[in-house]
């Protein structure tokens, strides 16, 4: 008897503890920062155990790969939290980049060309019909990536056909529109203005002594570069249209429930159309970050398992996969701990098909997790 | 001393001590490879790792999966990680110029095995003269044709590579040096596109094929095709030995057990080989060489010469083509 109340005393001087532990373990489930949380714990734990992590090169090297990845993810968060998914943004990057570098090369070799259906009309021996004109090749992206969008967005809106089985159907035809174009070949020669707006470096550090004559190239790291500069532009343009305007609202009711959000008079349609263009137009200014720094248009970039990292990160940031909820803040911190998870798999020496593994495992992890975060979101009401 | 020693098993811990000498410590190699997706590859693959590693080097293995811009990242991971160098199978020529150039002007050594960059005159550059050993090649099955079809044009067909690669670019215009000289005796040859893919090969030669039910003589940019070719030819009854009637002549590149075999068997003609293990170990030697004198930008070209193997000398030659040598091993009963 004495036993049976003490033990009933003390579950109930557990029960507040285990509530507090509850509510606790929610509000850091339920928090924008989780996944910042996250990459910083698991940067934590490894750096002992690699020391070149935290390193200057390695950290430069970190912010330069999540750039370009980043600015194609955006796109992503938009799409998905409107209930839709892009599966054509890699196609719409390689697409892109062959389209400027026709237009904008300053040289080509018809040896490698010649046979090209747009040799001798978009591009001769001496170049693009835009040789150097860095500008009208960006436009001219812009403009290819944005109707590819609108193609998606309007058949998806007005036709009610799956976002999955449309931006297929994209991905399949506008990469095969892109290597028919330059029959799989590369196009070399970009203007240098362009192959600096992903290469170029504004501000970089040196942790070295200060009485050498020369400081060698790498020791020095780039901290803010241009492809830095239009994404975190690009970041807060689109953090400002997702979280302080109208239409941000439009897009979180539209995929949260389409039915609801048409009764209430949201512009569903447009608001559709209006993502997937704008997701055409994030893949878009990737592809000017990719190609800059390959220093090539690629009628295949954006092609393998390139997908599977904007879709992973997008989705381990806490952009649900089922619409209605989404961050642009969520997708950079799913972008820095998508990066930073790449990173330290090749670090680990793993081999390739290892690291491919690991990081469906993640995905399949981040999307469990989502699952929990909105059964917790439910209950704590 | 040479690599194929090494994997023949008769002298591998001599060659891998000969090659360590050189080197006073011992470095850490990133080697960045596109994939392994051929028999060169993967023959090229091994003796460059276990030659380093018997050696006492560390090796750092990065396969980009034909992904030119994770294969930029992986070496820029390698920079980072402060490897001693590099060697680099890039995945087509222009990436290479890039990767070639973010390497040097971090100060760190880079050689490219078997794949040139676009730009020849940064880095050690280890390349077969693609255009002479296809031209070498051709010009024996070309020789054969002639004699064999002497009332008629010859109708030609011509598995092309990815032309982004200088090495499908002098394949071809190897083939087209060897037939040149023979003017009106040659039709305009078919052209198959591959872009270096098996099913993309294998869908463009069933409809060639098929349009061109007539075909003399198919030459393979590169020998892991055959087995596409005979895929395509074998259902219609076109897949024939030498001396049989019906046979079509038949040639390829790179030397490898397959190409080795089939010309034994009499399906293949002739093959041009790279010296894959002059290749392999002219890489390793140049990049340990640069690291041991402190050189940050090698810039250096080695050429293979190589040569074709025919049905007429591999009898005498047999041994000096790598794939034989693996074939000698059992590579294709494993």
């Amino acid at each position: 008897m004495t036993a049976t109340t003490e033990a009933q005393a003390g579950t109930g001087l557990l029960r507040p503890q285990t509530g507090r532990i509850r509510r606790a373990a929610a509000r850091v489930l339920l928090s924008d920062h989780f996944v910042l949380w996250l990459s910083l714990g698991y940067f934590l734990v490894l750096l002992p155990f690699l020391p070149t992590l935290g390193t200057p090169a390695n950290l430069a090297n970190l912010l330069s790969n999540a750039w370009p990845l980043l600015v194609v993810a955006l796109g992503q968060t938009f799409v998905m939290t409107a209930g839709g998914i892009d599966l054509s943004q890699g196609a719409v990057i390689g697409l892109t980049s062959t389209v400027a570098a026709a237009l904008i090369a300053t040289a080509a070799p018809p040896e490698v060309l010649g046979r090209a259906p747009i040799w001798g009309t978009l591009i001769a021996e001496e170049g693009g019909i835009f040789a150097g004109q860095v500008w009208v090749g960006i436009l001219a992206m812009l403009a290819v990536g944005a109707l590819v969008g609108l193609v998606n967005g309007t058949l998806v809106a007005l036709l009610r056909m799956p976002p999955f089985m449309v931006t297929l159907v994209a991905m399949m035809t506008v990469s095969a529109f892109a290597i028919w174009l330059t029959q799989s070949e590369n196009i070399r020669n970009l203007p240098e203005g362009y192959v600096q707006l992903g290469k170029g470096q504004i501000v970089s550090v040196y942790f070295g002594p200060q009485d050498r004559p020369e400081i060698p190239r790498r020791e020095l790291h780039a901290v803010i570069g241009q492809a830095a500069l239009i994404a975190v532009a690009l970041t807060l343009a689109l953090h400002w249209l997702l979280e302080r305007t109208a239409f941000g609202r439009q897009v979180v009711a539209v995929g949260a429930n389409r039915r609801a959000a048409e009764i209430a008079g949201v512009p569903v349609r447009r608001v559709i159309v209006l993502v997937f263009v704008l997701s055409a137009l994030c893949a878009t200014v990737g592809a000017i970050l990719y190609s800059a720094r390959l220093e090539a248009g690629r009628p295949t970039l954006g092609e393998g398992t390139f997908l599977l990292d904007v879709i992973g990160a997008t989705v381990i940031g806490g952009t649900s996969l089922f619409g209605g909820k989404g961050k642009i803040l969520w997708t950079v911190w799913g972008v820095l701990f998508f990066v930073l998870l790449s990173n330290t798999l090749n670090m680990m020496n793993l081999s390739a098909f290892h690291i491919d593994m690991v990081k469906g495992a993640v995905i399949l992890a981040a999307a469990l997790l989502d699952v929990a975060r909105n059964r917790l979101a439910r209950s704590t009401g | 001393m040479t690599i194929r020693t090494m994997l023949l098993g008769t002298a591998g811990a001599a060659f891998a001590l000969a090659l360590a000498a050189p080197a006073a410590q011992a470095a850490t190699i990133c080697f960045a490879f596109q994939d392994l997706e051929t028999e060169f590859w993967v023959a090229g693959h091994q003796a460059i790792t276990e030659t380093l590693t018997e050696a006492g080097h560390t090796v750092i293995e990065r396969n980009a999966q034909e992904d030119a811009n994770r294969q930029l990242e992986q070496v820029r991971d390698c920079i980072a990680q402060g490897v001693d160098g590099i060697i680099l199978i890039p995945q087509d020529g222009e990436s290479a110029t890039t990767i070639v150039a973010e390497a040097q002007d971090n100060d760190v050594p880079i050689a490219v095995f078997n794949r040139p960059p676009s730009d020849l005159s940064r880095g050690i550059v280890v390349v077969a003269d693609n255009e002479e050993i296809a031209r070498q090649a051709v010009e024996f099955v070309a020789a054969e044709a002639l004699e064999q079809i002497p009332d008629r044009p010859i109708q030609s067909l011509i598995l092309v590579g990815n032309l982004g690669d200088p090495n499908a670019v002098g394949r071809r215009d190897g083939f087209y040096a060897a037939l040149e000289p023979h003017g009106d005796r040659f039709a305009t040859p078919i052209e198959v596109a591959t872009q270096w893919d098996a099913a993309t090969a294998l869908a463009n030669l069933e409809a060639a094929v098929t349009a061109n039910p007539q075909i003399d003589l198919i030459f393979t940019s590169s020998d892991f095709l055959f087995p596409t070719i005979r895929s395509v030819l074998e259902p219609r009854g076109m897949w024939v030995p030498r001396g049989e009637d019906g046979h079509i002549l038949m040639a390829g590149l790179d030397g490898d057990a397959t190409a080795c075999q089939l010309i034994k068997d009499g399906y293949v003609d002739a093959t041009g080989v790279q010296d894959l293990y002059f290749e392999a170990e002219s890489a390793m030697n140049a990049i340990l060489a640069a690291i041991e004198a402190g050189e940050t930008q090698p810039n250096e070209v080695i050429e293979d010469p190589g040569f074709a193997l025919t049905s007429e000398n591999i009898g005498e030659r047999e041994m000096d083509m790598w794939g034989c040598v693996l074939l000698a091993e059992g590579f294709l009963e494993r």
